[in-house]
C-alpha cells in the first residue's frame, strides 16, 4: 500500500530543474510562462526548484554547446533517481539553426537518455505542459520499476 | 510496578505521543495547513493552484526518492538532524494545551513557556546543523541568514510571552505566570486575553512573529529558493528533505496553536457550556467537547494561517536580511514592548 502511495505521489508532485545549455533565452522565458497565472502548471504539482537535488524532471534548453556539455551532464547526474530528462525546443533535439556549427556538441540524446522531446522554436506553453505531463507518467513508471 | 494500571497509562501516553496531539495529528493537520496556504496564495494570485493535498504528495514522493549524501558531508549529522527537529516540534505540540485538554494534566508545572521557547530553537538549530554538515557554500550563506532570523525573531517572542505572563500574573496577583496551562486556565475562567487592551499589541506582534519563525514570505531570506537555492536545504534530497518540509508544515501548526493558547484560550469554555446545555453528561460529554474543541482549534489555526502566512505571502516581496532584522527589532519588538508596559501598569 505504501509503495502504491509513493508511486501515485511521484506522478503528482514533479519538481522541475531548468538547465540552459546555450539557449537563446526564448525557451527559458516560455518555460517560465508555463508557471505564470495564465497556464499555472502548479495546479498539476509542478514547481521550479533551485537545485538539482530537489528535482524530478530536468528541462534542458539550448543546443548543448561544447562549453556547457560537461556541466549539463554533471548537473543531470546530481538529480536523484527516479528522474526524467525533457528537452525543450528544437535545439537540444537536433541543433536547429546551429546544426553543424563547430561550437555545438549536441544533440543531447548522444550523451544521455532523453525521455521526452518537446519540439518547436519555441514550443507553445500548451505543448510544454503536454510534454511535462508525459514525463510525469514516465516518472511514475520509473518509480514502479524501482526495487 | 508492572500493574495493569501502569500499562494503561503507558499506552495512553504512547497514544498521546503517536496519535492525538503528537505525531499523526501534527502530520495531518500540519500538511493540511501547508496545502491550504498554497491554495490560498494561488487564489489570491488568480491562479487555480495545486490541490489541497499537494504537500502530502510532495512528502510521499520525497520518501520514494533516492537520498544522495554529499561526499563532503558528515553522514550521521546529515541524516539525524531532520529527525531531531521534527521530534522537538512534536514535543512542543504535546505541551501546548488544546483548551481544556492537556497531556500532562497531572503535572501542571511541567513545561512552561520558557521550555517552549527553548524547544522552538531546536528545529532552527537542526536545520542549521544539517545544512552546515553538507559543506555547501549555499548552505553557508543560508546558515548565517538563518542565525540572524532566529536572533531577530527571538527577542519579540520573549517580550510577547513576558507580557502575557505579566498580564495573567497581575490579574491573579501572583507576579508572573509562566505556566501555559495556567494562562489557559485563567482564560477559561475570565475570558480570552485578546479582550484586554494591553494584550492587543502583543497579539499583533505574535501574528508578525508567526511568518518569521516559520520562515515564510517575506521573511524567508534564509531559504530564498530563487537566490541561494533554499540555502541550508540545497544539498538535501529524498526522505530527509521530506522531513524538513514536514517540519516546516508542523511549525505552522505549532505557532498558530501557540497563538490560540496564548490569546484565544477562553473559547473552550463556551464549548463546554454548549455541550452541557444539550444535556450530555459524563464521558460522552467529555469526548464530544474534546472533539469540538479540536475542531475549533484546527479552524482557528487555518484562519490564522490564512491571515498571517498566506495573505502576507501574496502581498509582499522578500526582505533583505538586514531589513528583516531591523523590522523585528524595531516594529515588532516595539509592539511587544507597548504591551509589556501596559500589562505592567495593569491595563
Amino acid at each position: 500500500m505504501f509503495k502504491k502511495l509513493i508511486e501515485e505521489s511521484t506522478g503528482k508532485s514533479p519538481w522541475l530543474f531548468h538547465i540552459n545549455a546555450g539557449s537563446c533565452n526564448g525557451c527559458d522565458i516560455e518555460l517560465v510562462s508555463v508557471l505564470t497565472p495564465r497556464y499555472d502548471a502548479e495546479r498539476l504539482g509542478f514547481k521550479l526548484s533551485g537545485t538539482p537535488r530537489h528535482a524530478d524532471i530536468v528541462v534542458v534548453t539550448g543546443p548543448v554547446t561544447q562549453q556547457s556539455l560537461a556541466r549539463v551532464l554533471r548537473t543531470i547526474e546530481q538529480v536523484p533517481e527516479p528522474r526524467c530528462i525533457v528537452t525543450m525546443g528544437s535545439c537540444p533535439q537536433s541543433g536547429n539553426v546551429f546544426r553543424g556549427s563547430y561550437a555545438i556538441a549536441g544533440p543531447l540524446s548522444k550523451y544521455v537518455h532523453v525521455d521526452v522531446d518537446v519540439a518547436g522554436c519555441t514550443p507553445k506553453p500548451e505543448a510544454v505542459i503536454d510534454g511535462l505531463v508525459k514525463a510525469t507518467e514516465i516518472l511514475r513508471e520509473k518509480r514502479r520499476a524501482m526495487k | 510496578m508492572f500493574t495493569p494500571a501502569f500499562f494503561t497509562t503507558a499506552l495512553l501516553y504512547l497514544g498521546y505521543i503517536l496519535i492525538f496531539p503528537g505525531f499523526l495529528f501534527c502530520f495531518v493537520i500540519g500538511l493540511l495547513l501547508c496545502g491550504i496556504d498554497r491554495k490560498a496564495v494561488a487564489r489570491m494570485q488568480k491562479r487555480v493552484g495545486p490541490p489541497i493535498l499537494q504537500p502530502f504528495y510532495d512528502f510521499f514522493k520525497l520518501c520514494g526518492k533516492e537520498t544522495i549524501v554529499p561526499a563532503a558531508a558528515s553522514r550521521t549529522t546529515f541524516m539525524l538532524a531532520p529527525l531531531v527537529g521534527l521530534a522537538a516540534l512534536v514535543v512542543i505540540q504535546l505541551f501546548i494545551p488544546v483548551f481544556n485538554f492537556r497531556v500532562f494534566r497531572n503535572l501542571p508545572e511541567v513545561a512552561d513557556m520558557i521550555v517552549i521557547l527553548y524547544l522552538l530553537l531546536i528545529p532552527a538549530v537542526s536545520v542549521m546543523l544539517g545544512g552546515a554538515a553538507t559543506g555547501s557554500p549555499y548552505a553557508g550563506i543560508g546558515l548565517s541568514r538563518e542565525m540572524v532570523t532566529v536572533l531577530a525573531v527571538e527577542l519579540p517572542l520573549v517580550m510577547v510571552l513576558l507580557s502575557v505572563a505579566k498580564a495573567v500574573g497581575n490579574e491573579l496577583g501572583t507576579g508572573l505566570v509562566f505556566s501555559l496551562s495556567g494562562v489557559v486556565d485563567y482564560q477559561a475562567a475570565h475570558g480570552s486575553l485578546i479582550g484586554h487592551i494591553s494584550m492587543i499589541p502583543a497579539a499583533l506582534a505574535m501574528l508578525l512573529i508567526i511568518p518569521g519563525e516559520t520562515g515564510n514570505h517575506p521573511f524567508d531570506a534564509a531559504e530564498a529558493e530563487t537566490e541561494i537555492c533554499e540555502g541550508l536545504l540545497a544539498e538535501y534530497s529524498g526522505a530527509p528533505l521530506g522531513i524538513y518540509k514536514l517540519s516546516h508544515a508542523v511549525k505552522m501548526l505549532t505557532l498558530t496553536s501557540l497563538f490560540v493558547a496564548l490569546f484565544l484560550g477562553g473559547i473552550g469554555t463556551g464549548v463546554e457550556h454548549l455541550v452541557a446545555a444539550v444535556g450530555l453528561t459524563g464521558a460522552v460529554a467529555g469526548a464530544v467537547s474534546l472533539i469540538l474543541q479540536v475542531l475549533i482549534l484546527v479552524l482557528l489555526c487555518i484562519v490564522l494561517t490564512l491571515v498571517t502566512i498566506s495573505f502576507v505571502h501574496a502581498v509582499t516581496a522578500r526582505l533583505k536580511i538586514e531589513q528583516l532584522f531591523k523590522y523585528y527589532w524595531t516594529v515588532v519588538t516595539g509592539l511587544a514592548l507597548i504591551s509589556l508596559v501596559l500589562a505592567w501598569y495593569g491595563f
